[in-house]
């Protein structure tokens, strides 16, 4: 064997590898925590908006919307903060790498997704539109779900089917329920994440691959 | 280029490298990935095996075969309900030849550096 080819097969071995890492790198409990905080954001939202659709929003007083907002941006950075806990977690109980390359792959193609919800986001309530905020939740759904499908690209099959599972609420909440925000992000975001968590969990008891 | 870090290879280093080193089943190109991926995971599945090497049903099996014949994976199989699964796991004889066919990669890498031998 040429030194050549012993350097490539080396790379390639990484490369499965860390491929092969990412199964076991799945934070299922963290989808659970983050689906459960979800819940409980809907069940708030609901108590402010008196109401199953965001774009009441503008319907409250000024303080009330900074509340819900403040409500969902908590939510948010506490889920990512538990997701990335529960991963360095993870990592260490199986002394790997919290950030093999796949995973950095994974996470590239997800930000550009989030970002650009945040960013139509913040648009939509600074037009203050209700006919645009109605649009928010389904907007969350597709850019997410767009963005752990591509994920998961670089991981095993569950991550996308999460994806998918995502895109097809999302798709069905813009047609067909755009008025009914809450209830959309209460299936998808806390239910469907809820689902997905309890699935890998399951399987990493069983030691098999999610 | 670096030894990928998660197994820690246990062979002693250092040793010259003789032609004939090289574990013939571990070194063809599809049972290498087959007991790279088990390396790192307690055990995987026949579908996700196949879907993350990008392998055919026939010849997944065929390796897998050649593998468990060599004594370096245990094939298991089950039913989930009706559903036949199977699944497969690296035993503590194919840890080691992994980590000696690493060690042997190493060993290459670092001869040619020196002086360059083919072993082929």
């Amino acid at each position: 064997m040429e030194v050549d080819e012993a350097q490539a097969r080396m790379r390639e071995i990484q490369r499965i590898m860390e491929t092969a890492t990412l199964f076991t790198l799945l934070p299922g409990t963290a989808a659970i925590v983050g689906g459960l905080l979800v819940l409980l954001g809907c069940g708030a939202s609901y108590g402010l908006l008196h109401s199953l659709n965001f774009a009441d929003i503008m319907q409250l007083p000024m303080p009330g919307r900074i509340t819900l907002c403040l409500l969902w941006s908590t939510i948010a950075i506490v889920s990512v903060i538990v997701n990335v806990l529960y991963t360095a977690r993870l990592a260490a109980r199986q002394r790997i790498a919290i950030n093999p390359r796949p995973a950095q792959v994974a996470m590239f193609s997800l930000t550009p997704c989030v970002v650009v919800a945040a960013v139509l986001t913040l648009q939509f309530l600074m037009d203050g539109e209700p006919r645009e905020i109605r649009y928010i939740a389904p907007l969350w759904m597709l850019l997410y779900g767009t963005g752990i499908y591509t994920a998961g690209l670089f991981s095993v099959r569950a991550p996308r089917l999460l994806g998918l599972a995502f895109l097809l609420l999302g798709i069905l909440a813009l047609f067909a329920f755009p008025d009914y925000g809450v209830i959309s992000v209460g299936l998808s975001f806390g239910l469907l994440h809820i689902v997905f968590g309890t699935y890998i969990l399951m399987k990493q008891r069983q030691g098999a691959a999610p | 280029m670096s030894e990928p870090s998660n197994v820690p290879s246990k062979e002693p280093k250092g040793e010259p490298l003789r032609p004939g080193d090289i574990d013939g089943v571990i070194h063809e190109r599809v049972r290498l990935s087959i007991v790279s991926a088990l390396a790192v995971t307690a055990q995987l599945s026949f579908g996700e095996l196949k879907s993350m090497l990008g392998l055919t049903d026939g010849n997944l099996s065929v390796h897998a075969r050649t593998l468990e014949e060599a004594g370096y994976i245990i094939v298991e199989k089950s039913f989930q309900g009706r559903r036949p699964h199977t699944a497969m796991r690296l035993t503590p004889k194919g840890r080691k030849a992994f980590a000696r066919y690493l060690e042997t990669l190493r060993q290459i890498v670092e001869q040619g550096h020196r002086g360059g031998q083919d072993y082929s």
